[in-house]
């Protein structure tokens, strides 16, 4: 029994932190929110280059092969990074989705080209629960403008569309690097996968869980940027981080981020190692991950004070980052309430 | 990452929980507050101790097995599956023995171990005084050399399981004219020696658990310092990393009680309410989240990694985990928490209530919640110290 990442592990999520250092500073994400797509293609094809897209493709499709457990530091590392592109849709969702569930004619077609870097994939599934989809009728979807392949979820079976076979209409929304769309389909025999309802379910596990590692980056860079602020900013001739209104405020955010971060790594090894309490590990992990990361952003703000509160500071591109993924794939409450069911059951 | 045990883990789960399954009476034990429920707990103690289990993470020297740590947590997941007796040498196997095996002489270890280990001799904690709680390093308690002996003189406080203790281990002022972390020193006082008096404290829940120590001008050998002269302070913070890093092994009590939470809950009829069920599923996330945290940091240990000051994350953690845990089953309970045991329309023995104050005191002991947030901040987060006097 042993419950750490390998050192391999820890190596691919140095490498990554790196890569991102690199290539997407943020300015890079700034960059982003005033492009048209905020997808920068050449950040993309260097991550596939480096096998980060592919990661979780099979080896016989051009990827690494590798599972949940490997890919959790990464998409970690992408939401301390506010990365734009979407590697969860792809990587984390997309790809062992297919990989389950898709025809052989459709892993033969997209499998390599995603892990070759030459097709970025995104999801609709209707168990994303809201109130608001069922009064609009669609659900949310991210980076559908730049998809090459949508999975969607119609009827209890999923879809693999390719571009051209669905149209997408931008939503407008807070972080301008995180573009949402909502999506019509046009699905037939030639789209529908195998698995059903059981693989729509496990992709929107999925979703949950690589959510849950994006916003314990997200809560981690905030927390470090709050860390690094409150010794630069003097108040009353000392740091404002010696008060102890602020240190304690900080410590209670780093408790829940660390914790957070043991929760979504269980999660990762539920969904891995096939556990039977799959679902409950992963709302346990969101659940616990979206209410770390309200902690954070909240803190965050609070401890930054007013320049907090401009567009010129960095700040909110990770305070609306969090904000948006506290509500993806199921909000703390909705996981609590799916939690419930089974502890009432 | 691997959560299934090995053929030898395995093995020895299956050795403990088949020991525990023979030798765990039905029938709780009396509470060890009372003489009797005390006398009763330590010929437990015995038998484990006989059993080779009272403290198996202890090297083989000692009388341990050698267990490493996920061991150990095996070992304390079945002894709280099995709801076996409260452990009452605590404080003897789970700090003072460490801390000797860390910074004490061969010879102070082969003295005091073994009777630790068999439960023989047990220990209490002398380190809080009136003034001095969580200012700790303002300890006045003095310890002046004369000969052979320490001639040691104050008044200790909260030591818990006082009235029954053999020994203590204590923090002692012994330069009073040096800075006050550096004038401290670690001593082992018999607290069957002349001039020590010990005054039963009743608590709030109205246990006599701890009491207050006074120490009149006794005589204390010099071979009984641990450490260095003026070192006690180290000394002291290694044994509060043993305090502080302790309760990972209780995660399975904690999911247990979430699991009493809910029948109680079902119980009261209001497994329907919406804010019950939120409230309840946020505590089980809690308690899975705790157990994922302690095998991780298990793991680092097993690994070789010291655990230091995030040891403090660790006992904030489970420390206000379980005053909410306690208070949400007060709340279900509604009018009928208010009762006390020997009420007709008593609930479960009012161990809710019981346990639910109890919870209140473990946000204090061992270093309160707000101490051990400027620790976080301070060491973990490498905050700049605050202002101290």
């Amino acid at each position: 029994m042993r419950f750490d990442y390998s050192d391999e592990q820890y190596q691919l999520r140095d490498v990554a932190r790196d890569f991102f250092a690199k290539e997407c500073p943020p300015a890079a994400v700034r960059a982003a929110w005033d492009h048209d797509t905020a997808r920068d293609s050449q950040r993309w094809r260097k991550m596939a280059e480096m096998g980060l897209v592919g990661l979780t493709v099979p080896t016989q499709y051009g990827g690494l092969g590798l599972h949940e457990v490997d890919l959790v530091l990464l998409l970690e590392e992408a939401g301390r990074a506010a990365l734009p592109e979407p590697l969860a849709e792809t990587t984390a969702i997309a790809v062992p989705t297919l990989v389950e569930a898709g025809t052989p004619v459709q892993r033969d077609e997209w499998l390599p080209r995603i892990a070759a870097g030459d097709a970025v994939a995104t999801v609709q599934l209707a168990g994303t629960p809201s109130a608001q989809a069922a009064v609009v009728g669609s659900a949310l979807v991210s980076a559908a403008h730049i998809a090459d392949l949508l999975l969607t979820e119609s009827g209890g079976e999923l879809h693999a569309v390719p571009a051209g076979r669905f149209e997408a209409v931008a939503q407008p929304s807070m972080d301008g690097a995180r573009r949402l769309f909502t999506v019509r389909a046009e699905t037939g025999d030639d789209t529908r996968m195998d698995g059903g309802v059981e693989a729509a379910g496990k992709a929107f596990d999925r979703g949950a869980w690589a959510t849950a590692a994006l916003l314990n980056g997200v809560a981690q860079r905030l927390l470090d940027m709050t860390v690094a602020y409150v010794q630069e900013r003097w108040q009353f001739g000392r740091p404002v981080g010696s008060f102890q209104a602020i240190k304690h405020k900080l410590a209670e955010t780093l408790l829940v981020v660390e914790t957070s971060k043991a929760a979504t790594a269980y999660a990762a090894y539920a969904l891995a190692s096939g556990r039977s309490d799959r679902a409950e590990a992963v709302s346990v992990a969101k659940a616990y991950a979206s209410d770390a990361a309200h902690k954070a952003n909240t803190e965050a703000l609070q401890c930054h004070g007013g320049i907090g509160f401009t567009w010129q500071h960095d700040l909110h591109l990770w305070l609306k980052r969090g904000k948006a993924l506290e509500q993806a794939y199921g909000s703390a409450t909705w996981h609590r309430a799916r939690i419930a069911e089974r502890l009432f059951a | 990452m691997d959560l299934d045990l090995n053929e030898a883990q395995l093995e020895f789960r299956d050795e403990v929980r088949a020991w525990l399954r023979r030798n765990v009476g039905t029938e709780p034990l009396a509470p060890s507050s009372t003489p009797e429920g005390f006398a009763a707990h330590r010929a437990w103690e015995r038998r484990l101790y006989e059993a080779g289990y009272a403290a198996i993470s202890w090297p083989r020297v000692y009388g341990g097995r050698d267990a490493d740590l996920l061991n150990q947590t095996l070992f304390d997941e079945e002894y709280a599956r099995a709801e076996a007796p409260a452990r009452i040498n605590v404080l003897g196997l789970g700090l003072a023995g460490p801390t000797l095996m860390t910074c004490g002489t061969p010879a102070q270890c082969q003295r005091w171990l073994p009777s630790i280990l068999s439960c023989e001799q047990i220990w209490s904690q002398g380190f809080s005084e009136p003034d001095a709680g969580s200012d700790l390093a303002a300890l006045r308690t003095s310890a002046r050399r004369e000969g052979d002996a320490f001639i040691v003189n104050g008044q200790k406080v909260w030591t818990s399981l006082g009235r029954f203790a053999d020994w203590m281990f204590t923090l002692v002022r012994t330069d009073p004219q040096a800075p006050k972390h550096k004038g401290i020193s670690f001593l082992m006082i018999d607290l069957h020696r002349p001039g020590v008096s010990v005054a039963p404290i009743r608590q709030l829940n109205g246990d006599a658990g701890f009491a207050e120590v006074f120490l009149d001008d006794v005589a204390v050998p010099i071979d009984n310092l641990v450490g260095e002269l003026n070192d006690g302070w180290r000394v002291a913070m290694t044994t509060l990393s043993f305090e502080r890093g302790t309760g990972l092994g209780n995660h399975l009590r904690f999911s247990r009680d979430l699991q009493a939470l809910v029948r109680l809950v079902r119980a009261a009829g209001a497994a329907d309410d919406p804010l019950v069920r939120d409230r309840v599923a946020q505590l089980y996330i809690e308690t899975e989240v705790f157990r994922h945290h302690s095998y991780r940091a298990l793991t680092r240990l097993v690994d070789g990694k010291p655990i230091g000051p995030e040891a403090s994350l660790t006992k904030l953690y489970w420390s206000e985990m379980e005053a909410r845990i306690f208070d949400a089953g007060m709340r279900v309970m509604g009018p009928y928490a208010e009762l006390t045991s020997d009420a007709e329309q008593a609930i479960d023995h009012q161990h809710w209530q019981a346990r639910y104050w109890y919870s209140r005191a473990s946000c204090i002991y061992a270093g309160t919640s707000e101490i051990q947030k400027n620790i976080i901040a301070e060491r973990v987060l490498g905050l700049p110290r605050q202002p101290r006097g």
